[in-house]
């Protein structure tokens, strides 16, 4: 027989145990060791909860990310004008020096592509490729007078995550679970999901910049498990996982009793919260627990990669204490045929974005959690054609004026902000720059956005560089 | 008693009155930080906001009388010094910083400042910004504990502080700490016994020295270097397309490995292409300011892109070799340290004046594959005729149509050539060739002479060279098809009047990219910008338009051409030139000019060269020869083949960039141009030499400069010791943390420049070898309550792998890891869908052989989604220079270590590897351990791995887990492989494993 059988696990615990003030000293391992009755059900270290500024009525974020830049003019802001003017060309003295991407400036005028309506007690103008939206337009804030630095897809897409438009500074959902930490034990603080066709911004728009990297977005595949490496290797299984961590730790607590580095005892916490994620994972991911009626209400099919899968998925991942979710919906880079996309892009989220409002707001998380709907940038009045390209009634870029809009988490439902001229070109009142979202959003978390601040190079960052102001007329 | 008495009285510095302050606070240390930190945003160097004219980082201005007519400093009299007055007052209107400003000064920091000012307000220069000078050496305990000067600072230290230092670690470890340092990687179980079985006094010594000459050393030591240089395998932002810059990544792995001086190390890369004797290698080092990204996106203005690139270029440097956080002086002055807003622009001018090529790198090899190329198209021209000779009949009716069809072109040099952008430059052969910046809308004007006859016809050659992107003739680089171009319109003016084009033919009509349908030099006369023509396809030859005149510009007229080129994307001709003729029936007939002229000949007075070149251009336009024909013209292109790299190219003398002052920071606000010149604080560039980049490259590994060698040495110590003598490596200014050890720092820095001439080796060799490093890295726990962050080095490091070290350590444990060395990026086993969620969801195809196992900096790195597991440990996207890695512990990094399918690949092997050590388990057990720990395995441990190994023995055998879906392979002994898999992944996991003790 071996010899080596002879020692079992039993006396390695038994006799190889750890000195109990080294473990205190450990501090962290309190969780991971003791197990207590009392369970610290809350992440620990840099991810631990921490108290916001200001009393915020908003515990997490949902970011509903419509990359490529939908079109306010078929959406939200509805200009007659422009169908009056349609085939002439915009004043140069109202374009200014703006620059754009596709299109020559003296590009003529196209007019709306849809039907505009009002809707619910606030009477919002919604058009009518919004149907399902037009149902929860009393507890969302409608925000016509955006504007952005940027007029190509990845530096605004960057820009209105990190407030910066090069690559390289923490995005929002980092600098939130940075000053708020997690309330999650079990899933990662920060989760961003894409269902489209790759984002042009790329990880920069997840990313911890100069901050410790666990603020960073955990990004969720929409094939397989959503975590990279949650599954075990083929032939294993879930005793397995568990017979390995009991091994590792054991050696590493030894290892932590010998050495003194406490970075041991995080290490150890570590891999109890990946085997636990081994476990939250697919139960999160298991839309069986939703009943047919929710599912409907999204128009989400489990098995399928979907916005509206991602959406049921956030209001989960919510309920499970995660504190920031994006999801990106590519797919609205109208240059041609913009009647077409708005249509294409709105069937496949207008009743899912709807109902996450509706949703939330019936198991009565709306009011904690902040829903956050739109692009990177707005589209042009004028209109985009090219023989060359292949292109006709589509729009460019315009960074100018777009439209947003927000819910829950204290915001005031029914309100419409802000306002553009009548070409839908400048804004006329209340403009609402990126860097106002940004401190708004933190502003609802109860973060200050000039307190949220990170020493690094020297000086203390903010998400919101020197600017931002919270955008008070939208707060309930 | 007033507030500040009662404050000044609570410091035990002070006993009574001001006057007997013989020796106030540390003006570097205590004062200058609180300054810096909490007033300078107002009363700083910024002139834009020196808030009551009031400035307190220099002497002169603090003390001067201000605006309101009270002083803000009295050396020596904080009762009549205003600054003391606001920052202790309670009026809410008066206290300073005022409360809007969030900012708020302890009492702590209220005190030092009044003790400052009592002991006469005295300002010293920051220690960082002065010439690191030699310091006294403190003597060494005659204990025999130190080895070298570094032990000598430190101990001294320790004993200031009351601490001991530890015991050394034990030779294992020790051969364990030195090899993944040096050379990125664990020994070997041989490595490591042969080691230990050295007994000789200097075996420790011949260690370093056989690790210093290895071809690991570069590998892992290049890696960090690249994370500042930003190297990427891609051009970041939207597209994120692929790029090929590996020949710098390898150049900076040949110059470590060879321990090219840091001085020239830097020479090289700043700016190599300037040396008087530049070598193919000094011009691909120009590399690390091509590391910047790229933005490709449709519709972007390449020249904001390139500005901000410059931004890049210059925080790079700031933060590479100077330890200067530039970026705040981008949009204003700095507010803390005394860079000016013009100080950053001069810097930028030092770099700005270089166009940034995709250059063919020449070799002998590429020479000879030219040669042989050049030889196979003769080849194959002269065997044409065994296939098809074609019969005089049909040459003669060939002949007999394009010789009366073609023209006698006069070839005209233009008189004068404007543009909107590209530098245009007049070729003696009358043609032009643009070179330098591009715009998405282009304009050149041409200015032919007179002709002597009329002129009816005008033919545009458009012309190849190397000199631009994919030999030309067209300079798109970006978005479009590289070498394309795309002419929107053509307008002829003579005698200031409009002449209109009747006619457009071309020899070839490409489709450029992203159109629908062909372009054609008819669209180019049509008035419409949106459509025009390109020659996509044809790139590196010839093309040519012809345009007949409406009416015919009568002889002795000068002719205006004006070429507009305007797309979403740049797109202006490289290199063209005109021709002029009076036949009103001319078109373009697909012959080269050579072609054409000899055409014109009665075939009779042909020359032999002539006659050749017309019969091959008779057999190339046979219909029985194209496929052999088109097997030419791809060998053709063939030539243009090549390993090319981005490189910088210092801008022709007549075009010098100028670099202007941007306010804000903004492109979109250029103001005065800014000459280049050094920071006005630090030390002058030479005066005796031009103020270009080679110029900057030298002063920036000047003795005279007091931050380089500092920052450099800082950054070193970091990578062996886990934080640096400065802890904040990239910012060495006002608001950096002070040095641990400071004069230890200068020591080093002095000794690195003047005694080793900059040799990075001897360096590391002296780091490594002595005492401190040394020391064994268990925390004792009264240490790890006073210093847990080991500062004083009161024991050795304990600091987690790098992403690379992780991955390469486990490659080499398993007896994986390949010794394959440089070439183009490879792409190792990831898990499915990390490239999905990048723009176009690119696929990520894995490499076969042995690049699955090459050592991590060949791992191909996409920007926009970098390789999973480097980004789960902390690696860089290369986006930004990255001076300092975070070193986190996350779950995710358990998971990755656990079931990667790369590491559970590692797994499979290491546990077969275990298997071939013995028979008996705890052999195997001891051999597994010695791979991947550098140690066998204790008793306890061997205890707990043998229960695990016993018990997923028991559970394969039941069938509860699945040997053959475990090994990847079905077999005899797959459920003895399997157990040893498990076993072997479980050791992976353990912390050791992954850390350097």
């Amino acid at each position: 027989m071996n010899p080596l059988l002879d020692l079992t696990r039993r006396h390695f615990f038994r006799d190889c145990g750890i000195g109990v003030g080294k473990m205190a000293l450990a501090g962290l391992l309190a969780e991971s060791l003791g197990r207590p009755a009392t369970a610290a059900t809350l992440p620990v270290g840099l991810l631990a909860p921490k108290p916001p500024h200001s009393a915020g009525r908003a515990k997490a974020v949902i970011q509903l990310f419509m990359a490529g830049a939908p079109s306010q003019l078929e959406l939200f802001d509805h200009k007659p004008k422009l169908a009056a003017i349609e085939g002439i060309p915009i004043p140069p003295e109202v374009i200014g020096g703006q620059r754009y991407a596709f299109i020559r400036p003296d590009a003529a005028v196209l007019g709306p592509q849809y039907r505009f309506a009002q809707h619910g007690q606030s009477g919002a103008e919604l058009s009518e490729m919004l149907p399902h939206l037009a149902g929860v337009v009393d507890d969302i804030a409608i925000v016509k007078s955006c504007r952005t630095d940027q007029f190509n897809h990845a530096p605004a897409q960057i820009f209105m995550n990190c407030g910066f438009a090069q690559p390289g500074r923490p995005s929002i959902g980092s600098w939130v679970t940075y000053g708020l930490g997690s309330e999650s034990r079990d899933l990662p603080a920060f989760v961003v999901m894409s269902t489209g066709s790759g984002i042009s911004g790329g990880s920069a728009c997840w990313s911890s910049g100069f901050l410790p990297s666990v603020y960073t977005g955990t990004r969720f595949r929409n094939a397989g498990a959503p975590i990279l490496n949650v599954d075990s290797p083929d032939g294993a299984d879930g005793r397995l996982a568990a017979d390995t961590l009991d091994v590792v730790s054991a050696i590493n607590r030894r290892r932590l009793a010998i050495d003194g580095d406490p970075e041991i005892a995080t290490r150890i916490a570590s891999y109890e919260m990946a085997h636990r994620l081994q476990t939250s994972a697919p139960e999160l991911m298991n839309l069986a627990d939703e009943s047919p009626e929710t599912l409907a209400l999204y128009g989400c099919t489990p098995e399928e990669a979907s916005f509206a899968r991602a959406c049921l998925i956030a209001r989960r991942l919510v309920e499970r204490g995660v504190r920031f979710v994006t999801i990106y919906h590519e797919g609205w880079d109208g240059h041609s045929d913009v009647a077409g996309n708005v249509k294409k892009n709105c069937e496949s989220t207008d009743r899912a974005s709807a109902a996450l409002v509706a949703d939330l707001k019936r198991r009565g998380m709306l009011d904690s959690t902040l829903v956050v709907w739109g692009g990177e940038f707005g589209r042009t009045p004028m209109v985009e054609a090219s023989a060359v390209l292949g292109r006709s009634k589509g729009r460019d870029h315009h960074p100018n004026a777009f439209t947003m809009w927000l819910a829950g988490g204290g915001i005031r439902g029914g309100v419409t902000y802000g306002e553009t001229d009548e070409l839908g070109f400048h804004i006329a009142r209340d403009e609402v720059h990126v860097h106002d979202l940004q401190a708004t959003i933190l502003h609802c978390l109860g973060l200050d956005h000039e307190r949220l601040t990170y020493r690094y190079q020297g000086r203390d960052f903010r998400l919101t560089d020197v600017h931002g102001h919270v955008v008070r007329g939208i707060l309930a | 008693m007033s507030r500040l008495r009662m404050l000044l009285a609570a410091t035990a510095l002070l006993p009574v009155g001001w006057a007997c302050l013989a020796e106030g606070p540390d003006f570097a240390r205590e004062v200058r930080p609180i300054l810096s930190n909490r007033c300078f945003k107002c009363h700083g160097p910024d002139e834009d906001h020196q808030e009551a004219g009031l400035r307190l980082d220099v002497s002169e201005a603090a003390h001067a009388e201000l605006d309101s007519g009270t002083r803000a400093i009295v050396p020596g009299h904080p009762d009549d010094s205003e600054l003391i007055a606001r920052i202790t007052s309670t009026d809410p209107d008066l206290v300073m910083p005022p409360p809007h400003t969030k900012v708020k000064l302890t009492e702590d920091e209220k005190r030092i400042l009044a003790a400052w000012v009592a002991a006469g307000a005295e300002y010293r220069p920051h220690w960082a910004f002065v010439k690191p000078e030699r310091p006294g050496m403190p003597e060494a305990e005659n204990d025999g504990w130190a080895r070298n000067g570094i032990d000598r600072f430190v101990r001294a230290r320790l004993h200031e502080e009351g601490l001991t230092p530890s015991p050394e670690a034990d030779r294992a470890t020790l051969c364990r700490r030195v090899h993944l340092d040096l050379v990125g990687l664990p020994p070997t179980p041989a490595e490591l016994a042969a080691f230990l079985a050295d007994e000789a006094p200097d075996a420790y010594e011949r260690l370093v020295d056989r690790l210093l000459a290895s071809p690991r050393y570069g590998e892992r030591w290049a890696r960090r270097w690249l994370d500042l240089a930003r190297y990427a395998d891609t051009n970041g932002y939207e597209k994120d397309r692929q790029r090929s810059i590996w020949p710098y990544r390898d150049w900076v792995i040949g110059a470590l490995n060879h321990d090219m001086p840091f001085d020239e190390f830097t020479i090289r890369q700043i700016a190599g292409d300037l040396l008087s004797s530049a070598t193919v290698d000094d011009i691909i080092a120009t590399g690390v300011h091509r590391n910047t990204m790229i933005n490709e996106e449709g519709g972007i203005d390449p020249l904001e892109f390139r500005y901000l690139a410059m931004v890049d270029r210059v925080g790079t440097t700031g933060a590479a070799w100077l330890g200067l956080t530039t970026a705040c002086a981008q949009c204003h002055t700095h507010k803390f340290d005394p860079l000016t807003h013009t100080d950053y622009f001069a810097l930028m001018a030092l770099l700005d004046n270089a166009d940034e090529p995709e250059w063919t790198i020449p070799s002998e090899d590429r020479d000879r594959r030219v040669n042989d190329i050049r030889r196979r198209i003769e080849e194959a021209w002269a065997k044409l005729p065994s296939t098809w000779a074609g019969t005089p009949e049909r040459f003669a009716e060939w002949n007999a149509e394009e010789s009366r069809l073609a023209v006698d072109w006069t070839v005209t040099k233009p008189t004068s050539v404007t543009s909107s952008l590209p530098h245009l430059v007049v070729r003696d052969d009358g043609s032009v060739l643009a070179g330098g910046d591009v715009a998405k809308s282009t304009v050149y004007e041409v200015v032919l002479p007179p002709a002597t006859t009329e002129t009816r016809a005008i033919r545009l050659e458009v012309l190849p060279d190397e000199s631009l992107p994919a030999h030309g003739p067209g300079m798109v680089w970006y978005e479009g098809d590289k070498g394309d171009f795309f002419l929107s319109e053509l307008e002829v003016t003579a005698s200031d009047r409009r002449i209109a084009v009747a006619k457009g033919t071309e020899s070839y009509a490409g489709n450029p990219s992203s159109s629908r349908g062909a372009s054609s030099a008819a669209n180019t006369i049509d008035g419409d910008m949106s459509s025009g023509w390109g020659i996509d396809g044809q790139q590196g030859r010839p093309s040519a338009a012809v345009f007949v005149l409406a009416e015919p510009v009568p002889a002795g007229t000068p002719l205006t051409l004006t070429l507009r080129s305007e797309r979403h994307y740049a797109c202006p001709i490289g290199c063209f030139r005109a021709s002029v003729s009076s036949r009103g029936d001319a078109e373009a007939r697909g012959h080269t000019a050579a072609e054409e002229a000899a055409l014109v000949k009665p075939a009779d007075s042909r020359s032999a060269a002539e006659r050749d070149l017309v019969q091959r251009r008779f057999l190339a336009s046979a219909s029985e020869l194209a496929e052999p024909v088109k097997e030419i013209r791809k060998l053709e292109d063939s030539l243009r083949d090549g390993t090319t790299t981005l490189v910088l190219r210092e801008r022709p003398a007549d075009s010098r960039r100028v670099t202007h002052r941007r306010h804000r920071g903004e492109f979109t606000q250029p103001k005065e141009e800014v000459r280049p010149a050094a920071p006005a604080f630090l030390p002058p560039l030479p005066a005796d030499a031009p103020s270009d980049r080679l110029a900057l490259a030298k002063w920036l590994v000047s003795p005279e400069n007091p931050l380089t060698a500092r920052v450099t040495v800082n950054r070193h110590w970091q990578a062996f010791f886990g934080r640096g003598i400065v802890k904040t490596l990239e910012d060495f200014g006002y608001q950096s943390d002070p040095p641990s050890h400071p004069d230890l720092l200068d020591w080093l820095a002095v000794t690195f420049m003047h005694d080793f001439d900059w040799s990075q080796k001897k360096l590391h060799r002296l780091i490594v070898t002595s005492t401190t490093y040394r020391q064994a890295s268990t925390v004792a726990t009264d240490l790890a309550a006073r210093d847990p962050g080991n500062v004083l080095l009161a024991r050795g490091p304990r600091v987690r792998l790098e992403a690379e070290v992780i991955r390469d350590s486990m490659l080499a444990a398993a007896g994986l890891l390949s010794t394959k060395m440089g070439g183009p990026g490879v792409r190792p086993p990831q898990p499915e869908g990390v490239t999905e969620v990048a723009y176009g969801s690119p696929k990520w195809n894995v490499s076969k052989g042995e690049d699955r196992h090459r050592r991590s900096i060949y791992t191909f790195q996409k920007r926009t989604a970098p390789f999973a597991m480097a980004t789960t440990f902390d690696g860089p996207t290369g986006e930004a220079c990255l001076v300092r890695r975070d070193v986190s512990n996350s779950p995710l990094q358990a998971l990755t270590l656990l079931n990667d399918p790369m590491f559970v690949e590692v797994a499979r092997a290491l546990g077969a590897a275990a298997m071939q050590a013995g028979s008996d388990d705890a052999t195997r057990l001891e051999d597994l351990g010695r791979r991947l720990l550098s140690r066998g395995f204790d008793a306890d441990e061997t205890a707990a791995l043998a229960a695990y190994l016993a018990a997923q023995r028991q559970r394969l055998a039941a069938g509860e887990l699945d040997a053959v879906k475990l090994t990847g392979e079905a077999g005899p002994d797959a459920a003895e492989r399997a157990a040893w898999m498990l076993v072997a992944r479980a050791a992976m996991n353990l912390d050791e494993a992954i850390v350097k003790r």
